[in-house]
């Protein structure tokens, strides 16, 4: 499968005809140029609008790297992921509402529990693949869901968590999108960066063997169970990371962070990005958050979702792979 | 007592209903291993097919009924040529994808023709319970369950003694014997995918009278058929009924005697129970994982 | 496969393209509007909208506002709190209103609060109950909707009437469900009336029949019922089915009796209905001229008339921002802030002007709603039997 990451080693330049300066050097220009774009990016980019967009995007993508380590490299689709999302962000809400904790603790303090969290489902789903697992991971997400609506002590219930303070650094509020907009793009790149050491490594190699051929891999003496738990706890982590910073964005937490609506939008990012390579997911993300809200400047409102589902459709008919491999492919055959 | 045999008629009543969501499904994800999200939509389309075909046509309404069943038959034989035919080289994840799409876009479709309002579907029956001893029940629901247990019968003898359904399990079991043994395919998907989505349409037909026909009435349909099929076991028809129906029962005297906040939790906890300890359904012959 | 991709990378591009282009017009006014108009309360969203298209064009025929015509930009929150506080975000931003109308359900309004604060722009609440939303410190927010609170209130001079013993309470397990139960029973319990089961549904549930056959074995008098009219029809086919025989009572004003008659039948008979507009006898609200000439235009449009007790509220808010603008003399969003608590005006459900509440120096406006009960008697909506004999 071919593999759209930035920073893979690249193959020797073929030297084309027409073609006066070699690949590599492109690419590394190209690197430069949107490494800057996305440094500077509150500077030039003015309406407070795009940035919330492109906030939002980041989050997400944090979201879609995390189910893609699932689903991409291990090939079990999780469909409760909006489970440790939540689970995340109402931790982070609660630890800082109720027992005052700083937002450099309460982070943690969520990833934390969405790793336990993802424990759990690893332990619980040890030997189910497959459908089977979809299944668990969508009952568990109902079960929570249903904890968060019903348990009015813990959560507030529909009522919600309104209020959830913005972190500060010192003496500066990162309330201001601006400074939010610098801590989103760290966590994208942290969780850009784990999955990269991850995938790259021995234990990548395992999630891949998992996926491709379960009872090879194990009968070469892979422990199978144990690299699903690790998947999913990581997974699940990076989650609750980004649950965590959604609640300090938008300041306010309601059992809607559980809704079936969020993990399809993940899917849908994930798969139709580029499951098993890591900017997929990265693309996805800013494709699909961008997208309704173009679609909410050019449609009007009674055809946005129609032409979001009709999109949708499209966009995987042509593109089946999704979009990362799709470019990659087509850069293969203009090489070629 | 009374209230216990009134709980468990409810529950037998709601899991006939189920056992009819779960049946369509078990065929398209149990066979074809299509995570069908737009299976409750096709559910939606049954219910309002049926109002469309009594109200513009003035049908009678088991013609109706009827219609609507054709409606989602051709419908679903429809979505298989043109969008699952394409991909079906494809993963698992794309084919679920492409028709997450579909649900979307039927769904929002439906709100742009008939309008959020709820719509009440008129039936020939009449609206007084039938009382026997304590216990009350609707004549619709009942007629309702009758209807699902032939809808259901029909299909499992299709399945297991037409030569189209010997063709369709060969197709899913083994597709290079199958197809060496001469069997199309091709057309074999076409009406698996047709005859499931039927089957959902002929559902939200008799249940969009029951209650009321809406743009989201699918998704939580969906979901119960979901956990129906893992209950009985992907592609066994029999554990889809018989799945059903438990799922109703236990949704009913969850509700009604632990929490009714927590009640769609119970099906939940099933199924990771299950999951846990019979992961091939609760009525598999053999242990299947995976 | 390559053209495809060029294909859909065109459309992609344009559609970006398309977003960022800055539509700019100078001269009409425009307030922005969120409701649900997808998702499962597409309906209710729907007829909001169409109330507030109403208000509109009446404002126009009238010469507009100081001589501008009145735009509406309508957005769709989806019925997610995260597209509320985005489709605040891109009103504000983007189309630069000067106040909103929004957001229906009170998760909705309570996420798309911060945004209000952030700008300063502020916003009518039409339809949300919660009592957090104006006790929260927001100085932006302006509610015309009662909370579950007042509408408790507002009952409970009929209590009596009824013959209200011993109360059950069947509600949808949002923060409107809850916040009526704990309202309602909050009120019942000061009057000396026993409260016995409170059960909930979930929002898209279409059976109820097990909390019903419980509620059946409490010998309650009174069922007290807070939901969508499209639940409120399958509880009370199911009750009928299960001979509930009990005296049922909707709460929250969204009941619309009239699609209730039609879709429940006989179900419905006798049940009382406390809403908040009366298009049945529009002479009999505060302003009765004015309800009789929403109630016919409504019709006129070929709008569904069950939609009228919903409908109202959408032009009520309108109404209320075109009137601060008015008053404060331009659209700036702050000028017309301080304008709202000066505006006093009659709306479709009667008198609005704004209070204090919440806490001091940060107090929101709540406006004091008019709240009527009527009844379905003989397949037909009347005022209730325990007011029509004088």
């Amino acid at each position: 499968m071919s593999c759209g990451a930035p920073g893979t080693p690249s193959r020797p330049p073929a030297v084309q005809s027409g073609s006066a300066v070699p690949a590599p050097t492109i690419r590394a220009v190209l690197a430069a140029l949107a490494t800057t774009a996305a440094l500077t990016l509150p500077l030039w980019l003015e309406s407070p609008y795009f940035l919330h967009v492109v906030i939002m995007a980041g989050i997400f993508g944090v979201l879609a790297l995390s189910l893609n380590l699932l689903l991409g490299y291990t090939g079990q689709l999780s469909l409760g992921h909006a489970a440790f999302f939540g689970i995340g962000a109402y931790a982070s809400a609660l630890l800082t509402l109720r027992l005052e904790w700083s937002f450099w603790l309460a982070l943690p303090g969520a990833v934390a529990l969405a790793a336990l969290a993802g424990w759990l489902i690893g332990r619980l789903a040890l030997k189910l693949r497959g459908a089977y697992f979809v299944l668990v991971t969508i009952s568990f997400a109902g079960v929570v869901a249903l904890v968060s609506v019903n348990w009015m002590e813990l959560t507030n219930g529909p009522l919600g968590l309104p209020g959830v303070p913005a972190p500060t650094l010192g003496p500066w509020s990162l309330r201001g999108k601006r400074a939010y907009y610098y801590l989103v793009l760290a966590a994208v790149l942290l969780a850009y960066l784990v999955c990269r050491r991850l995938v790259g490594s021995r234990i990548g190699r395992a999630f891949v063997a998992l996926r491709e051929n379960e009872a090879l891999a194990e009968s070469v003496g892979v422990d199978v169970t144990h690299y699903l738990v690790l998947a999913a706890v990581v997974s699940a982590a990076m989650a609750g990371l980004a649950g965590s910073l959604y609640a300090h964005y938008t300041r306010f937490v309601s059992p809607e962070v559980f809704l079936f609506s969020y993990t399809v939008t993940m899917v849908i990012m994930v798969v139709a990005g580029g499951k098993g390579t890591l900017a997929g997911p990265l693309v996805g993300a800013l494709i699909f958050t961008v997208l309704p809200e173009a679609l909410r400047a050019v449609v009007s409102w009674q055809w946005q979702m129609l032409a979001y589902g009709v999109l949708l459709v499209l966009l995987v008919v042509f593109l089946p792979r999704g979009v990362v491999p799709a470019i990659a492919a087509l850069r293969n055959r203009r090489a070629s | 007592m009374a209230e216990l045999l009134q709980h468990l008629v409810n529950g037998l009543v709601l899991g006939g209903t189920y056992a009819l969501l779960g049946i369509g499904l078990t065929l398209i994800f149990g066979l074809m291993n299509v995570v069908n999200f737009a299976h409750g939509e096709f559910y939606t389309l049954g219910a309002y097919a049926t109002f469309a075909a009594l109200g513009l046509a003035g049908a009678h309404f088991f013609v109706a009924v009827l219609a609507a069943i054709a409606c989602g038959t051709a419908l679903g034989a429809l979505c298989e040529l043109v969008l699952l035919r394409p991909l079906r080289a494809e993963s698992i994840d794309t084919t679920m994808l492409v028709m997450i799409g579909v649900w979307i876009a039927m769904q929002n479709g439906e709100l742009l023709i008939w309008g959020g309002v709820a719509k009440s579907i008129p039936h020939p029956f009449p609206t007084a319970p039938l009382v026997l001893g304590p216990v009350s029940i609707a004549p619709l629901r009942v007629f309702v369950l009758v209807l699902a247990a032939g809808l259901i019968v029909t299909a499992y003898l299709l399945i297991h003694t037409t030569r189209l359904g010997t063709a369709m399990r060969a197709t899913f079991q083994d597709r290079d014997t199958a197809a060496l043994m001469g069997v199309r395919i091709g057309r074999m998907h076409t009406a698996t995918f047709a005859f499931g989505s039927g089957l959902a349409a002929a559902a939200g037909a008799l249940l969009g009278p029951v209650f009321l026909a809406y743009p989201s009435m699918g998704d939580l349909a969906s979901l119960k058929a979901f956990s129906v099929v893992i209950l009985g076991g992907l592609g066994n028809l029999p554990g889809a009924t018989l799945g059903g129906l438990l799922l109703g029962v236990a949704e009913e005297f969850g509700a009604g005697y632990v929490s009714s906040g927590y009640r769609d939790a119970v099906g939940f906890v099933i199924i990771i129970v299950v999951l846990l300890f019979r992961p091939a359904g609760l009525f598999a012959r053999s242990e299947r994982i995976g | 496969m390559t053209r495809r991709c060029l294909v859909l990378a065109a459309l992609v591009a344009a559609a970006t393209l398309a977003a960022s282009l800055n539509v700019s017009a100078q001269a009409p006014i425009r307030i922005g509007v969120i409701e649900p108009l997808s998702g499962p309360v597409a309906a209710s969203g729907n007829y909001v909208r169409m109330g507030a298209e109403i208000a509109r064009d009446w404002i126009n025929a009238r010469g507009g506002v100081d001589g501008r015509k009145v735009e509406l930009r309508i957005e769709d929150n989806k019925s997610d709190p995260k597209e509320a506080a985005s489709a605040a975000e891109k009103l504000i931003v983007r189309d630069r209103v000067p106040a909103i109308m929004g957001a229906w359900g009170s998760s909705m309004t309570l996420a798309a609060m911060p945004k209000l604060e952030e700008y300063g722009v502020p916003m009518v609440v039409e339809t949300s109950s919660a009592a957090t939303i104006t006790k929260r410190g927001n100085p932006w927010i302006f509610r015309i909707s009662p909370p579950s609170e007042m509408e408790a209130l507002g009952l409970e001079q009929y209590v009596d009437r009824l013959g209200v013993r011993r109360a059950d309470f069947l509600a949808v397990n949002t923060d409107w469900g809850r916040g009526a139960i704990s309202a309602f029973g909050d009120m019942l319990k000061k009057k000396g009336v026993a409260v016995g089961a409170a059960e909930y549904m979930e929002q898209a549930a279409t059976d109820m029949n097990a909390q019903l056959t419980k509620i059946k074995g409490t010998g309650g008098d009174t069922l007290f019922l807070t939901t969508a009219v499209e639940q409120i029809t399958l509880v009370m086919k199911q009750a009928q089915e299960q001979r509930l025989e009990r005296r049922i009572v909707t709460t929250g004003g969204s009941s619309s009796p009239t699609q209730l008659i039609k879709q429940a039948g006989a179900a419905a008979e006798g049940s009382y209905h406390i809403v908040f507009f009366m298009p049945w006898f529009p002479e009999a609200m505060p302003d009765g001229k004015l309800a009789r000439a929403f109630v016919d235009e409504w019709g006129k449009r070929g709008h569904p008339f069950e939609g009228l007790t919903e409908g109202f509220r959408g032009h009520d808010g309108i109404a209320t921002i075109a009137e601060a603008i008015r008053v404060a003399g331009r659209d700036e969003p702050k000028a017309v802030r301080d304008a709202l608590w000066r505006v006093s005006l009659v709306g479709v459900n009667g008198p609005i002007k704004f209070e204090k509440d919440g806490p001091a120096g940060k107090e929101s406006g709540q406006s004091k709603p008019s709240i009527f009960v009527v009844q379905i008697r003989d397949g037909k909506v009347a005022l209730p039997d325990f007011l029509a004999k004088k």
